[in-house]
């Protein structure tokens, strides 16, 4: 490896990888991304960190008999190339065979504008100052705010292309621009820190104020915390909340973690698994979602899928192969964490549909808990069997009032057994930043680990 | 695949200096670059069949520059000399176009090679290695769990990367430095009826296949079996505030999220820590011991230098409850003023680096892990624990036992699941009271603001006074 080896672009790379497989009469399917970002952090009314990043590269994927095998590289030189793709070959022929492994030439996707006006001619100067304006703002709301040590500006102009010795060629640019803002306040020696974030695709339309006033309200709620009571309370969850814990959960609805075994929900296509009151949708459609995209990591269009409606199991996500062996077709869900990661199945604006309860309807006559947060997911929450044991963040309520912020304590349950036990959905959809979104919930029973 | 491991560098030492210097032209008072080719495979097997095989070349270049203690970082992939001098001017640009010459003038820079001999070489290197003996690896850990007891399910993955990586400064430091790493992980599910447990365990090291002649595969699915099958027909934990066993091994993620995190000194500069102010202060029980180890030969954690080039120590973080160092950063140490203490890691090129943990573990102490137990009334053995996360603001911290028992009377008696644990670093580090004399390291990824790199946790048995625990019974 030499630093002077010419690179190729992303487009040349997918030309050049698909024209050798064709040559070599492999099987190849080539997804290529590009993306440029900016993020600026400020710190005690400087810059303190700003970072350019312009990253690309090429997966591949070649199909010998009957078996995937993957690879990637970042250098795009010829010969870099040339032993992705041998590497890949020679981990395909290592692989075990699987029934429905196919490359397809898909219909034409639908049309969604993901890349807008966007961050055309917004210079370094303005992304700056909205690092700065939400520094200063977060500074500014209390006397109780301490410091800003996690807030930045952060935007990404990506480019996916997707190709495959199909014929298929196509691909797609988007962009987005966000802030996130969390404020480490403190009052009588307790320290608290909460936070919030906006995401767009104009960055006209970003509000940092705002950002920041938000997260130091919901910081500063924290504060005054007393301990938790341990025992089965009833509780209202909120949507930013239920959003989380449905995120941990997600992959139940997985149809690879169910053919895998790994799915509490398998086999249960059809019957009522949850709460009535709940449906349950991905759509990767979203003109304004996380996650949207116009085909999934495979080139499949992408629709609206309805996977719980009406608290019965509707659907599993699938890619193409998944599909096969379930004996349907893809439903545009195969996914891969970029040019680096495997063909899998994952979901991209995963939301539960609001309900017709106003929150404070969900509040009346509540004596338990109003559950704020759920953090340590990826080792407490278990989505093969769907149990969880938490750590949380919330308040009491008392009598339909919230009373008091709560000591770090612990929520438990099984999410399926949770889902079932809904009594009211909220009105209003709030989304997170792992692209799920959820209403506010009233739940019949939930177990408190507390003091 | 086999390949011969170069020894060239990574890049020619005069565009090196080159870019050093353009990207100072905004009148930064320090650069650094840092080049990285990094080639890694990872296959899994699912009951005993290959169904990932993928790997690939992570390659790119990242630029430093500081101003004062202000941070501008960039990085691309195009690592070519038209690439890196176009990455440096945009850098430099970035600071406004002042179009300043750097301060030592445009003189080249007279590089100084880091004389850090490899604590640990490798003697199976993973590149030399054929897939088909990695494989023969996954299939004798299958081996080890498929059909234990109850278990149904097995999930194998094997994990190698090769870093090679350059790091040069407008000080004239370059450093190179190759990293090997290897694991294996287990995940075996038990499963009666609907009733469905899962078992992990998934040892690693900073060293070639050889490792795996230590640690025996089938030992490694055992392990994972075990835990299942141990678990399956547990009771749900009990909630609320009691005293907690904690094993040895992985159990050290306790004072890993608890309060290793807030030892860095990248949450320690933000005033984000609460020990920020605490130096030379009594922070512990005088029990506790506590080491951040980057030069234990071929540990997981280990550093032949870190990502800044400077070579790695050993730092005692905690002497007898007495709160000695932090871990330190080039950064963290304009910031603080303590002395760098060889902590500055990145996971790659993307990430600029930042202070973090390398075999960070409470040291042995005198007691037996049985004489912990004994002292138990009524309380929780968390023999295996699973990952956790700190709020580094605030101290609180979570993290999920997998593997516990019921302590009744000074005996462990039941199983139990769901157990999880929550508290804060600085109030539960008092309460650790005793120690045990078992220490023994375990393996993890550690995710932080420079992203996600090898750790090793560790601990001997320790007894922990009063801890919050979130079960359900």
């Amino acid at each position: 490896m030499t630093a002077s080896t010419e690179q190729l672009s992303i487009d040349a790379a997918r030309t050049y990888l698909l024209a050798r497989a064709t040559t070599r009469d492999v099987p190849l399917e080539v997804y290529a991304q590009r993306a440029n970002s900016t993020s600026v952090k400020a710190f005690g009314g400087e810059v303190s960190e700003f970072k350019l990043q312009a990253r690309q590269g090429v997966g591949v994927r070649a199909l010998v008999r009957g078996a995937w095998g993957y690879s990637f590289t970042e250098n795009l030189s010829r010969p870099a190339l040339d032993r992705a793709l041998d590497d890949a070959v020679e981990n395909a022929e290592l692989a075990a065979p699987e029934a429905g492994a196919a490359l397809l030439a898909w219909g034409e996707p639908p049309s969604v504008d993901l890349y807008g006006e966007g961050l055309s001619g917004v210079g370094v100067d303005q992304k700056v100052r909205v690092a700065l304006e939400l520094e200063q703002a977060a500074m500014n709301a209390d006397p109780r705010v301490k410091s800003l040590p996690y807030g930045q500006y952060v935007d990404s102009d990506r480019e996916v292309l997707i190709g495959n010795t199909q014929g298929l060629t196509r691909g797609y640019k988007a962009l987005h621009a966000m802030v996130a803002a969390y404020p480490l306040v403190s009052e009588d020696g307790q320290n608290k820190m909460s936070g919030d974030w906006q995401f767009t695709r104009e960055f006209t339309e970003l509000d940092p104020t705002r950002t920041a006033l938000s997260a130091v309200e919901k910081s500063l709620a924290l504060l005054g915390a007393k301990p938790a009571p341990t025992g089965t309370f009833p509780a209202v969850i909120t949507g930013e909340c239920l959003a989380e814990l449905l995120a941990l959960f997600s992959p139940m609805f997985s149809g690879k973690m169910v053919e895998e075994g790994k799915s509490p929900l398998a086999g249960r296509l059809g019957q009522g698994i949850i709460s009535p009151l709940i449906t349950l949708v991905d759509d990767a459609t979203l003109p304004r979602g996380l996650q949207s995209r116009a085909f999934d990591a495979e080139g499949c269009p992408s629709a609206p899928l309805t996977l719980v409606e009406g608290g019965e199991l509707a659907a599993f996500m699938h890619n193409a192969q998944t599909a096969a062996r379930a004996g349907v077709t893809s439903t545009g869900h195969a996914d891969r964490m970029g040019y680096q990661g495997t063909v899998g199945v994952g979901y991209s604006n995963l939301h539960l549909q609001p309900g017709a309860t106003p929150e404070p309807d969900l509040l009346r006559g509540l004596t338990g808990l109003k559950l704020t947060g759920v953090s340590g997911g990826h080792a407490g929450a278990d989505p093969i069997t769907g149990d969880f044991s938490l750590q949380a963040e919330g308040f009491w309520v008392e009598d339909g009032v919230v009373a008091h912020p709560l000591e770090v304590f612990t929520v438990a349950a099984n999410i399926l057994d949770l889902l079932g036990r809904v009594e009211a959905v909220g009105d209003t959809v709030e989304w997170t930043n792992w692209s799920v979104g959820a209403p506010m919930v009233r739940v019949a029973a939930l177990a408190v680990g507390g003091s | 695949m086999t390949q011969t491991v170069g020894t060239d560098s990574l890049l020619d030492q005069a565009l090196a200096a080159e870019v050093l210097h353009l990207a100072r032209a905004g009148g930064a008072d320090f650069s650094e670059l840092f080049i990285e080719d990094s080639l890694n495979t990872t296959l899994r097997t699912l009951q005993g069949e290959v169904k990932d095989a993928t790997g690939g070349n992570l390659f790119g270049a990242g630029l430093r520059l500081l101003y004062g203690t202000r941070v501008v970082y960039a990085y691309t992939n195009d690592v070519t000399p038209r690439g890196l001098r176009d990455l440096a001017s945009q850098v430099a640009r970035a600071q406004g176009g002042r179009g300043e010459v750097a301060r030592d003038g445009a003189g080249g820079l007279d590089f100084r090679r880091v004389d850090a001999p490899p604590l640990y070489v490798a003697r199976q290197h993973p590149l030399a290695a054929a897939k088909r003996a990695k494989l023969d690896l996954m299939r004798r850990a299958h081996g080890g769990a498929a059909g234990v007891g109850f278990v149904r399910t097995v999930d194998v993955t094997y994990l190698d990367r090769v870093q090679r990586v350059l790091v040069a400064n407008s000080e004239g430091l370059w450093a190179e430095d190759e990293r090997v790493y290897t694991r294996l992980i287990v995940r075996a599910i038990a499963q009666d009826g609907t009733l469905r447990e899962t078992g992990m365990y998934g040892p690693g090291a900073a060293r070639g296949l050889e490792f795996f002649e230590e640690k025996i595969p089938e030992e490694i699915g055992e392990e994972a079996a075990r835990i299942a099958n141990a678990m399956l027909h547990a009771e749900y934990a009990p909630a609320g505030k009691l005293p907690v066993v904690i094993g040895n091994e992985f159990g050290g993620v306790i004072f890993h999220e608890a309060c290793g995190h807030i030892l860095e000194t990248t949450a320690v500069e933000k005033n984000a820590s609460v020990f920020a102010d605490k130096m030379g202060q009594k922070i512990a029980d005088a029990c506790v011991t506590a080491i951040d180890d980057g030069t234990i030969p071929g540990a997981w954690g280990m550093v032949n230098v870190d990502d800044e080039g400077m070579p790695a120590q050993r730092t005692v973080l905690i002497e007898n409850g007495i709160l000695k160092s932090f871990m330190v950063d080039r950064v963290g140490a304009m910031k603080t003023g303590y002395a760098r203490t060889g902590s500055g890691r990145r996971q790659n090129y993307t990430f600029a680096p930042a202070s973090r943990m390398r075999s960070t573990f409470i040291d042995n102490g005198t007691q037996t892990p049985a004489e912990l137990i004994a002292g138990v009334k009524h309380g929780i053995y968390a023999r295996k624990m699973g990952g956790g996360s700190v709020t580094p603001g605030t101290g609180d911290y979570n993290f999920a036992v997998n593997e516990a028992y019921l302590i009744e009377n000074g005996e462990v008696t039941r199983p139990l699941r769901g157990a999880s644990l929550v508290g804060n670093g600085a109030q539960d580090l008092m309460n650790i009271v005793g120690v045990a004399g078992d220490l023994s390291l375990g393996q993890g990824m550690c995710g932080s603001v420079s992203g996600s790199i090898p750790t090793d946790v560790g601990q001997p048995h320790i007894l922990i006074s009063e801890i919050t625990v979130g079960g359900r019974a």
